[in-house]
């Protein structure tokens, strides 16, 4: 029985309102709690309970339309072809990943790092995230572009050595904005997913795609991403990067351009093309990175490209893949990225040139970080196989030297991540040296992201048919080429009364 | 209960007795509770056990039924349009023999480690890497997808390269590791491919689209072009495993490795794998001559290099490495002229021989003073050898080139070390272009100042 059956639609609508504005208010609310010193001494309790609020509320923000069949729901005044509230496929799996993300990432950061205003920084971070991953407005993601990226730049800046990152991230956002905003007016002047759009409707796309390019780090504007995880904090690093506001910002305004039959702008194609190089690229110099952080930045470069390479798919297929690496990698190099953190604040800054020894003095970190890292190369059983098969498959469908270079990513990918798990955890162990046991709160933290990855992995199915859905619904063709009853949803509402 | 449906649970068995000790181990341990000695090889040795006992039920059940294959459906992994990934495994004259004995040796294997690692700082990671490995390896034997398989494949391939680095406090241990692995992933390249092709030629990596009839006398049924594109691929993805010219310099390096895992992955099973596969997809060969061809130089040539390198090893562990090296690429060259029952018994007969023999190795000293003491003297081995016949000059030279193993690691490294070398340059560039985008600049007044 499907939730339409038992729920009115405009009861399935209210409910779907009424959870993104949990998920978007609840850390807001905690935010707010913090910074107004309630909780000098404790600050990650409120704020644990704000984002276990947000998570609670995305895990059944995804399982509501998973019941009702699909359905998109938009809501609000659409100013030139985007709704202030928009939840579809896309929404109900991305939403409940950023925010375990983010609830993983406070739950493991060091005690000393979590001051009221770092922790009301994350907070406000995590809570302009959702709200973007909710909105399908081209003038609302400028707004939030700006505010997710804001706290990035304070907490690098106020990082010791911290200043050379912030600059060259703000000096790559500060460009990146400029040509999101100009295009999304020229877009919003002359709407690409309209029939006869013209230069300016062109020109704005273009614009936007290279606003992607930079904030998603990809080649040629990919130095920010290894700057900001060598300088700043790896939390800050982490939540700005793994949710991928750049790829969500490319589907909502980038895809079902009427002009391109088969969903795709052509400036997503060539954005595509670039990512995969990236991808190859990012994989490769991961191999020879001489540090932790600038192994975990050019591998989360790596992936993420990955993600944008599997958008400009003309197959669902490759749609899908792209969506489950979205997940996966986010989850996985999050996953790494805090191991590294826990370590770091434990034992100082790591280096790759020589193996570092720190098995025997943090075993279970150990394991955590091979099992991420597994998770994020392809491990059978996990959720990135399915999504290297799916993207690989539909790659090679498409386009074969794609699907060469994604098989090269994920070739050098492996590699690379044996190496750093090898050089960080082996070598001679210092007998004498103090042991760093896991704390409690990290081990639940790693664990709740190991958990989907291998859950996700053995049991794909639901998921991957509910990504299936969403691509058709993007592309506007089904997984076999036939046209789906509504394409792209954008246009009109997609909800039939029952 | 029908008889499919006994040989069905049973076939399911083999496969979830080592994932479930795989799990019984490996939670308490991600947890902080790691088991005790005793209950953990108790545990894992308990899981091939069962998966042996069904095995060998199966065996007997399909010899009774004159070896016909059993495919047991467990369902649709996942499915995307056409693309569909379903979990189908085989019970045939193939699968179980080889299950038989590789999870026979895995719990002998058990039972010796558990003993040999006694109190090693490793021994719960030894035993969950075991397990892992017993359970990619019956995935793959079992496997009747190309899906199925590539997963065990890729179980069997890390496992292996974490145990090779498994005394990680050791440097050549860690590049062991890395060695070992950067082969595999780089021949796994050609499994994954070949997955994809079948996918698109027949719609699915269901074997029975691929393979009429049952082994050993299956027939191909798809084209001769898709044959051979899908052989070479497969051939390429076996030389790493199976450690061929020119991706063999890995294998005496992973006798760094405990010894009882050095039995079993490099004296019996994972050295094996890619012998496996290729009987597996036997009758793609039959289409394919160029691969066949391929299949028997590549397999000649490394036979030849293992024997000639193996001569002039000073280590009893390296010595066995190339003879086992040897052996595998006369596996090869025997499935490449088209033999198919002989290859299987010449893969059970080698591993069982050579886990032996690398199982003994530790205690070989103490054998050889066992054995003069028991004769009163040296043994008198000779001083023949087959090169003796040739000038001096030329045993000089072929000794030079069994001593240099063929040269093939400064060829390998003549590719590998400008591509690392460039890639570093290009590393160093990227910091450097990074600090100075990040670099203060001073304003226009300050520069005036």
């Amino acid at each position: 029985m499907s939730g339409t059956e038992v729920l009115s639609v405009e009861s399935v609508h209210g409910l779907m309102l009424g959870l993104v504005a949990v998920i978007v208010a609840a850390p807001l609310l905690a935010a707010a709690a913090v910074a107004l010193g309630g909780f000098p001494r404790s600050p990650r309790t409120p704020a644990a309970a704000g984002l276990i609020a947000s998570l609670l509320g995305a895990a059944l923000l995804a399982w509501l339309w998973h019941a009702c069949d699909g359905v998109a729901y938009e809501f609000g005044e659409r100013l030139g072809g985007g709704s202030l509230v928009h939840v579809d496929g896309i929404t109900a799996a991305l939403m409940p990943t950023v925010a375990l993300i983010e609830l993983a990432i406070l739950l493991v950061a060091p005690k000393r790092f979590l001051d009221p205003s770092a922790t009301a920084r994350l907070l406000s971070g995590a809570a302009a995230t959702f709200a973007l991953f909710a909105t399908a407005h081209p003038l609302v993601l400028v707004a939030l572009w700006i505010v997710t990226a804001l706290p990035t730049w304070i907490s690098t800046r106020g990082t010791p050595g911290g200043r050379p990152a912030a600059r060259v991230f703000a000096t790559v956002m500060l460009a990146a904005l400029g040509c999101m905003a100009a295009g999304t007016v020229l877009m919003l002047v002359d709407p690409p997913w309209e029939r006869g759009c013209g230069l300016v409707g062109n020109t704005g796309g273009w614009l936007v795609a290279i606003a992607v390019l930079m904030r998603k780090g990809i080649v040629p504007f990919h130095s920010w991403y290894p700057a900001l995880f060598s300088g700043a904090p790896l939390s800050t690093a982490l939540a700005a990067t793994m949710p991928q506001v750049a790829a969500y910002t490319a589907v909502r305004l980038l895809m079902g351009h009427a002009d391109h039959g088969a969903g795709v702008g052509a400036e997503l194609v060539v954005l595509s093309q670039l990512a995969l190089g990236t991808a190859a690229y990012g994989a490769a110099l991961a191999l020879v990175q001489r540090d932790l952080r600038g192994f975990i930045g050019t591998l989360a470069m790596s992936q993420s490209a990955l993600v944008l390479a599997g958008l400009a798919g003309h197959v669902p297929m490759e749609l899908n893949g792209a969506f489950c690496i979205w997940i996966s990698s986010g989850l996985a190099l999050t996953g790494i990225g805090l191991v590294a953190w826990a370590l770091e604040s434990r034992a100082g800054p790591l280096s790759l040139t020589t193996p570092q020894g720190r098995f025997y003095d943090a075993p279970a970190m150990a394991a955590f970080f091979l099992l991420f890292g597994l998770a994020a190369i392809g491990l059978p059983g996990t959720l990135s196989f399915v999504a290297d098969d799916l993207i690989v498959s539909g790659s090679l469908d498409d386009q074969l030297h794609a699907g060469l270079l994604v098989i090269t990513s994920t070739v050098l990918s492996g590699i690379a991540v044996m190496r750093g798990w090898f050089f960080i955890f082996g070598g001679p162990v210092a007998i004498d040296g103090p042991r760093h046991m896991i704390l409690p709160r990290e081990r639940v933290a790693l664990t709740a992201l190991l958990v989907p990855l291998f859950v996700l992995g053995l049991w794909p199915a639901p998921l991957v048919r509910s990504l299936e859905r969403a691509a058709e619904q993007l592309l506007g063709v089904t997984a076999d080429g036939e046209p789906v009853a509504a394409p792209n949803a954008r246009p009109e509402a997609t909800i039939e009364p029952p | 209960m029908t008889s499919h449906d006994t040989v069905s649970a049973l076939v399911v068995v083999q496969l979830a007795a080592p994932a479930a000790t795989l799990a019984a181990i490996g939670l308490p341990a991600l947890l902080g509770r790691p088991l005790t000695e005793r209950a953990t090889t108790r545990i894992v040795g308990g899981g091939f056990a069962v998966a042996f006992a069904a095995a060998v039920s199966v065996l007997g059940l399909l010899g009774a039924r004159g070896f016909a294959p059993v495919i047991v459906h467990t369902g649709t992994w996942f499915a995307v349009g056409h693309h569909e990934a379903t979990v189908n495994l085989v019970a045939d004259a193939l699968s179980m023999p080889y299950v038989c004995f590789s999870t026979g040796l895995c719990w002998l294997v058990n039972s010796f480690a558990g003993k040999y690692l006694h109190r090693e700082p490793g021994f719960t990671r030894f035993f969950i890497l075991l397990a892992l490995f017993g359970t990619g390896m019956n995935l793959m034997v079992l496997a009747d997808s190309i899906d199925v398989l590539f997963a065990g494949w890729e179980f069997v391939g890390i496992s292996s390269a974490l145990l090779i680095g498994f005394f990680f406090e050791r440097r050549n241990a860690i590049d062991a590791a890395l060695r070992a692995y950067t082969t595999y992933r780089i021949c796994d390249v050609g499994l994954l491919v070949a997955a994809v092709v079948i996918h698109r030629a027949v719609g699915s990596g269901d074997f029975g689209r691929l393979f009429g009839a049952d082994w050993p006398a299956a027939t191909c049924l798809v084209s001769p072009g898709t044959a051979t594109v899908v052989s070479l691929l497969l051939v390429f993805a076996a030389l790493g495993k199976t450690a061929q010219v020119p991706f063999s310099n890995w294998l005496p390096r992973a006798m760094e490795g405990p010894t009882p895992s050095s039995a079993i992955f490099y004296g019996a099973l994972s050295i094996h794998a890619g012998a496996y596969v290729l009987l597996r997809c036997e009758a793609l060969l039959d289409a394919a001559p160029v691969a066949r061809a391929a299949l028997v130089v590549i397999g000649l040539g490394s036979a030849l290099h293992a024997s000639l390198v193996g001569r002039v090893q000073t280590d009893l562990k390296s010595m066995l490495a190339y003879a086992s090296m040897a052996q595998a690429s006369l596996i090869l060259v025997e499935i490449g002229l088209g033999w198919r029952v002989i290859p299987l018994v010449h893969v059970v007969g080698h591993a069982v021989l050579r886990s032996l023999q690398i199982l003994r190795s530790p205690s070989a000293l103490h054998d050889r003073h066992e054995l003069e003491a028991a004769i009163g003297g040296h043994p008198d081995l000779g001083s023949w050898s087959p090169l003796s016949w040739l000038p001096a000059r030329a045993q000089a030279a072929i000794y030079r080139i069994a001593l240099e193993r063929g040269f093939e690691e400064p060829a390998v490294m003549g590719v590998v070390g400008p591509i690392v070398r460039l890639l570093e340059r290009l590393a160093t560039a990227e910091r450097a272009w990074v600090a100075w985008l990040g670099e203060k600049r001073p304003r226009h007044d300050e520069r005036r100042a």
